[in-house]
């Protein structure tokens, strides 16, 4: 944890010193696959995601969004900040909710991943979650609805009846715009009471 | 009136998609041999592009191709141009796409692409630029002088930019709280102003600044096009499936025909993506120009610099009440910040007060000013919600200084049936505020909570109540119905899916009219190659009322046409037919009769006008070529909506907000909730309750928290992410709202409704500063928002204050 | 300039035991990113404001995770997530003040993946320089926040020299208020630093936020039985109540005797470059009971020699009034 390198590259400090100034520094770091260091990680990785095991051609830098949604075309997990400010891209990383904009695909390895896609059952079902977010409407534009069923399910796991507070803070990492929050608290509120 | 469907819940289609992940949004589709482009945008508010050398980039492996403005029309400013060409006039201002096989080598090669800019001045701030010798955004000024009359807030300005500027004793006026005088760009005015003011008992004269606002929608304006066969397939996101379709052609040099939209989900608009916008002639011309599927994903921090905000406002009001409380006269000034695109939404700002105050006498006095910041545009409430946020507790003074309730007050100055609105004191459909507020006096328990203690332990409690008001539809839009010969029933439209519903609660008007079973029902919405009719924009909260009327009028032309059909086949006239159970029949024998299917499948073998041969000349052109396209495969219902007319449908909402405030910590929070509408029927409870709780939500981040930030210093923008831009959590915002509506249908729809997607800001922002106000013995911050600094500076008594009227530096 | 968004080529190691992760960090040097929770890592490589060659990860070694009983108190290994710190029942009986400030860091998810360890170690979050502007702490020679025009309002009000930044750690406060130190281990050996000491401010290295050097890595953190069982404040004032960073923060131990305070420890954070010890009101205080006489005696205490800037004069009076908030709170 000592998220510092002293020889920084800042490389888009450059353009306030002159009048004129270029954009883009002109630094290009070569492809590390190419030339990979000794030690450093293999690009095949097993990833198991909705129950499934499979093995994924995976760059060493790459985030678990990205793979999920451009490698396993697993497009129901939402990119929306990329940041870790949204809650968007929210999985489940052993039954936890995590931010996968924000987590390394090679540090999953041999953790059980669900997306909002793993969470209905094989026959159909939808998880009780899914369920009360049709019945109380919880979802508006949709975008953030993902992340906000995944950190449910999650929730819910930890705490199959939570009271409505404790659902709003399991729910607080999840931003919507739309501002839904009362009819996803409604919704949390009612998915309890279906699996109860 | 007693409906079938109309006014109860159901689950719209697109919804079961949202939770399961299976909803398709534009980054959600592949396309075989799809490229990844990359934007370079400008690091600086303003500049000449002295040179652009991308040739180490274009030999990069994997590089595909690139798009510049060399490639594009030339664009006369201030409008938006697709890709800057000689000037930049805002920090993030796409200057060139770069297209590879994968978007991380998109990025590594725009790191090769040298860019020379020659610097200019640039400014950040409206008064800074309207002051004498302050600069100005372009080289050829800062305000757009006229030539034409403005239009709505999403159509481009036409005139010159030239230089306008005040002598600097009048921006100090201005900061003082004083009228100022200058020259203006815009404005109105009715009544006898002066002889009103002459009238008053109480005048109250304040100065005002609000904050522009990112839109922040959670879904970016990502796109994926291709090209097949002459045709343009372009995953949109967008708020109308119509209303973008003429712009984007022309943005791409086709003919409408050539373009098909695919648009099944937005995640967010917000005014942001009701029209065509630049970016998507990116992503167009650029998979044209390689003659590949081109996916140019848009990130946040793009989205802030091309998403759009709302244009800040700095101001003055003079208003004043006459001995018994009536709102006489109102006075106002609007130095609007339109970016450097100029939009402005001042009029709708002072069309707000004209509906909720019905001044006998009002003027507005209008000049949007150029700055280099990011591009402006319609977001929820343009105009009246910013308007809403600063006028409530100016208003509570004046009535305060009456002695009045403040809600017995807002009652005497609200409109009815009868009241004349905007500059040329216009009709409205209907209006029943005076009933809201009744209904929210009682049901938030205003008389007891307006004189409780204002201390609460360490806590200062404060009570506000503030209203929010939007223009609630349009009309004259098209509808379009098929029957199938299975008696399956099509309903057809190009309305945006934002996920208010509205699109699907307007379709069912035509199951009310046709008195079948929504399961019968099925919406055809989401591509234009679907045989789309001409819709508005899912937006400026007018589907309800505008769709319900366009849908009514396709399914009464449906309706007829069965009818029809089965008097040529059973005798009589159409007046002597029902229908029921899905089937048309005789009134007096309901034996001779035919199922919707049959008559459907009579229509195709009668044609003509029956199944979509002939249409209605005063079909738009659009809904013209979905008809010809639908002809001979059922029972077509088509019909422009030429159903009476009466002025605008209001959208009026009331609301109620007790809040505490924490002196300490300058934290805000809100313990009650209630929001009370006119919007004639309830249509889709669900629904009504999703848009009255997620305005609230926004009407507390446009009270307490979001705003733009930018360092005067370098132009440079501090809020481009979600976390600096403040949007409200699920734990700022209270864990209950409330919402309740009048319930009086509106004459003027056949189902009775308005929308309120955007007065549910309005009043929840003035409910907010009015309450803080309140929480504050009356102390007037005029600006939004009101943070948790001020607020313990106001309490400690520091000197540092708003009266700098400073924009884009909150 | 583009606006990145995709993490840029770089190589990942991932070694199991810590004497490999420090063999690499030590062969690596300064070419690479040591990555814990990494929830203050994408953004910085994502907008590639700052690059490294390689990361190493920690996240395979075990013996990072986790809360020991000691001799002398406990030792949290710098693995540890926020979650299990703000859940982990022997803390919140102990040290409550810990667990209060790791349960109102971020948000949830960012809670279950950041750890102790990217806590106390994360860097400023001066918008300028997140933004890769040449300023001070990018190596450069101005800043652009302390000028009277700079946007300035969540910057410092002590402790500036040349940077204004604050530290944002929501658990630095805490862990000075509890005397924690801090386990330092290289290639050439450990070295014990006390938190006080841990957090630097610009006027020492105005590149760093704490005394790591490059080849070293923060494997734990020890909390002594000094303050266990204390009586404890906290309270973290932000804009939003999820994600946002402190405005002003504050975290206080006190030892009672009877109904006086015997000792205390007020630790603010956010208004300086690191945890500002608020020895003052510590002395201030000492003998005297906690009610609105003595709040009211300390007056100034906590904000004397404050310098303001242009947007920030707010956190003169935040920072008194949390300081008698602690006092009379309970």
């Amino acid at each position: 944890m000592n998220p510092k390198v002293t020889r920084r590259r800042f490389i888009k400090g450059v353009i306030f010193s002159a009048t004129a100034a270029t954009a883009g520094a002109g630094i290009y770091i070569a492809n590390a696959a190419s030339s990979r260091s000794a030690g450093a990680v293999e690009r095949l990785v097993s990833l198991t995601v909705n129950g499934r095991t499979r093995r994924v051609d995976v760059r060493p830098q790459e985030t678990l969004a990205h793979t999920l949604r451009y490698r396993l075309n697993l497009t129901g997990t939402k990119l929306a900040c990329n940041r870790g400010e949204c809650g968007a891209c929210t999985v489940m990383l052993d039954n936890i909710a995590n931010y996968s904009c924000s987590l390394l695909t090679h540090q999953i390895k041999g953790r059980e991943i669900t997306t909002v896609e793993g969470l209905r059952l094989e026959d159909g079902t939808l998880h009780p979650v899914q369920q009360a977010f049709i019945e109380e409407l919880a979802p508006q534009c949709g975008f953030c609805t993902p992340g906000q069923v995944v950190s449910a399910a999650a929730l819910l796991i930890a705490n199959p009846n939570p009271t409505r507070e404790e659902a709003r803070q399991g729910l607080s990492g999840n931003l919507c715009r739309c501002g839904a929050y009362d009819h996803y608290l409604n919704g949390v509120m009612r998915a309890a009471e279906l699996i109860s | 009136m007693t409906f079938m469907h109309i006014g109860k819940d159901f689950v719209p289609p697109d919804v079961e998609g949202k939770v399961t992940g299976d909803a398709k949004y534009a980054e959600d589709f592949r396309r075989e041999g799809m490229v990844f482009a990359r934007l370079l945008t400008s690091p600086m508010p303003s500049a000449r592009i002295a040179s652009i050398d991308a040739s180490a980039a274009l030999r990069m492996d994997g590089v595909i191709g690139i798009l510049t403005a060399d490639d594009l029309p030339p664009t006369l400013p201030p409008a938006n141009p697709i890709l800057a060409s000689e000037y930049v006039t805002y920090v993030g201002q796409p200057i060139l796409a770069i297209a590879a096989t994968s978007e991380h080598i998109a990025e590594n090669a725009l790191d090769l692409i040298k860019v020379e800019f020659e610097r200019r001045d640039f400014v950040v701030d409206p008064l800074d630029s309207l002051v004498e010798g302050g600069p100005d955004a372009y080289p050829e000024g800062n305000a757009m002088v006229l030539t034409a009359p403005e239009g709505d807030e999403n159509t481009a300005l036409v005139g010159v930019i030239k230089p306008v500027k005040w002598p600097a004793e009048e921006i100090e006026k201005l900061r003082r709280g004083e009228e100022p005088d200058g020259t203006f760009t815009a404005g109105w005015e009715y009544g006898d102003l002066e002889g009103e003011f002459a009238k008053c008992d109480v005048v109250v004269e304040e100065s005002f600044v609000t904050a522009g606002t990112p839109h922040q929608c959670m879904e970016p304006r990502t796109s994926m096009v291709y090209w097949e066969n002459g045709k343009c397939y372009f995953h949109a996101s967008t708020q109308s499936q119509s209303a973008v379709n003429n712009g984007l052609a022309a943005m791409l040099g086709i003919l409408p025909d050539d373009l098909v939209i695919i648009n099944e989900n937005t995640g967010g608009g917000f005014g942001s993506k009701g029209t065509s916008y630049p970016t998507m002639g990116i992503s167009g011309n650029l998979s044209r120009l390689l003659n590949r599927p081109v996916q140019l994903r848009i990130t946040r921090e793009e989205e802030f610099y091309i998403g759009i905000g709302r244009p800040g406002m700095q101001g003055w009001i003079k208003t004043g009440l006459t001995a018994e409380g009536k709102v006489a006269a109102v006075d106002l000034i609007i130095i609007s910040d339109g970016g450097p695109t100029g939009q402005n939404s001042a009029s709708s700002s002072a069309g707000h007060i004209s509906v909720l105050f019905q001044p006998s006498a009002m003027r507005l006095r209008n000049i949007p000013i150029f700055t280099n910041t990011t591009p402006r545009g319609a977001q929820r409430g343009p105009g009246q919600n910013e308007m809403a946020a600063v006028l409530a507790p100016i208003m509570d003074k004046a009535a305060n200084q009456l002695g009045m309730d403040r809600v017995a007050f807002r009652r005497l100055n609200a409109a009815n049936s009868d009241s004349g609105i905007y500059a040329d004191q216009s009709p409205v459909t209907s209006a029943f505020m005076a009933q809201a507020i009744d209904k929210g006096v009682e049901m938030f328990g205003w008389q007891a909570k307006a004189s409780q203690p204002r201390r609460r332990g360490n806590k200062l409690v404060g009570v506000g109540v503030g209203q929010g008001y939007h223009g609630a539809g349009g009309y004259g839009y098209d509808g379009l119905v098929r029957i199938h010969p299975s008696g399956k029933i099509d309903i057809h439209n190009g309305v945006g899916n934002l996920g208010t519903y509205s699109y699907a609660a307007t379709s069912r008007t035509v199951a009310e009219v046709l008195q079948c079973s929504w399961d019968s029902c099925e919406i055809v919405h989401a591509r234009t190659d679907k045989h789309l009719p001409h819709s508005s924009v899912q937006g400026g909260s007018n589907t309800i009322f505008t769709h319900s009327r366009s849908n009514y009028v396709a399914a009464m032309d449906a309706l007829n046409k069965l009818k029809e059909i089965a008097a040529a086949d059973f005798g009589g006239t159409v007046e002597e037919y029902s229908i029921g159970d899905e089937r048309v029949f005789r009134t007096d024998d309901s034996s001779k009769g035919m199922s919707y299917g049959e008559a459907a499948q009579r229509a195709i073998e009668l044609g003509g006008h029956y199944s979509g041969q002939e249409y209605p000349e005063d079909l738009n052109p659009i809904t013209q070529r979905a008809v010809t396209a639908l002809a001979g495969s059922g029972l077509i219902g088509a019909a422009k909506d030429n159903l009476e007319r009466k002025g605008t449908p209001p959208g009026e909402i009331i609301g109620f907000m007790e809040i505490e405030i924490d002196a300490d910590t300058g934290k805000i929070e809100v313990t009650d909730y209630l929001a009370v509408a006119d919007c004639g029927t309830i249509m889709h409870p669900q629904g009504f309750s999703q848009q009255m709780n997620g305005g609230g939500v926004w009407g507390i981040g446009m009270a307490a928290y979001e705003r733009h930030v930018y360092d005067p210093q370098n132009g440079l923008p501090a809020n481009v992410g979600l976390y600096q831009s403040k949007l409200p959590s699920m734990l700022d915002v209270p864990e209950n709202m409330a919402s309740a509506a009048a319930d009086i249908p509106d004459p003027f729809n056949p189902m009775g409704g308005r929308g309120i997607g955007e007065p549910s800001q309005g009043c929840a922002v003035a409910a907010m500063t009015s309450a803080i106000a309140d929480a504050l013995e009356g102390h007037l911050f005029n600006r939004i928002p009101v943070t948790a600094d001020m607020i313990v500076n106001h309490v400690a008594d520091n000197s540092y204050g708003p009266r700098s009227l400073k924009l884009n530096t909150f | 300039m583009p606006s990145h968004d995709v993490m840029p080529d770089m190589d990942l190691f991932q070694p199991l035991q810590i004497e490999d992760a420090l063999a690499l960090a030590d062969r690596l040097g300064d070419s690479a990113w040591v990555l814990g929770g990494g929830q203050d890592t994408y953004g910085w490589l994502k907008d590639r404001a700052k690059t490294a060659e390689a990361m190493i990860d920690l996240n395979g070694i075990e013996s990072l995770r986790g809360v020991r009983e000691t001799a002398d108190g406990i030792e949290i290994g710098a693995l540890t997530t926020l979650t299990d710190l703000a859940d982990n029942a022997l803390i919140k009986e102990r040290y409550g003040l810990l667990s209060s400030a790791a349960s109102r860091v971020a948000s949830p998810q960012i809670r279950n993946a950041g750890t102790l360890g990217g806590n106390v170690s994360q860097d400023v979050r001066c918008w300028y320089y997140r933004r890769g502007l040449d300023c001070y702490r990018a190596g450069g020679n101005l800043c652009y926040a302390d000028t009277p025009e700079g946007m300035n309002r969540e910057h410092a009000i002590f402790g500036a020299s040349r940077c204004v930044a604050v530290n944002p750690s929501d658990t630095g406060p805490a862990l000075v208020a509890l005397e924690a130190s801090m386990v330092i281990n290289s290639v050439d050996g450990q070295r014990i630093v006390q938190a006080e000491d841990y957090f630097v401010g610009p006027a020492n290295d105005i590149e760093n936020t704490t005394a790591l050097r490059t080849g070293e890595i923060l494997t734990s953190v020890r909390i002594p039985n000094t303050w266990a069982n204390a009586t404890f404040y906290f309270e973290k004032v932000a804009d939003r109540n999820v994600w946002d960073f402190a405005l002003v923060s504050m975290a206080v131990a006190m030892k009672m005797n009877g109904a006086t305070i015997a000792d205390s420890r007020f630790v603010a954070g956010a208004v300086e470059c690191k945890p500002r010890r608020l020895n003052d009101v510590e002395n201030a205080v000492r003998g005297k009971s906690r009610d609105e006489t003595t709040a009211a005696s300390i007056g100034t205490l906590a904000s004397n020699g404050a310098r303001v800037l242009a947007h920030n004069q707010y956190k003169v009076p935040m920072i008194d009034n949390l300081v008698k908030r602690a006092i009379v709170a309970g």
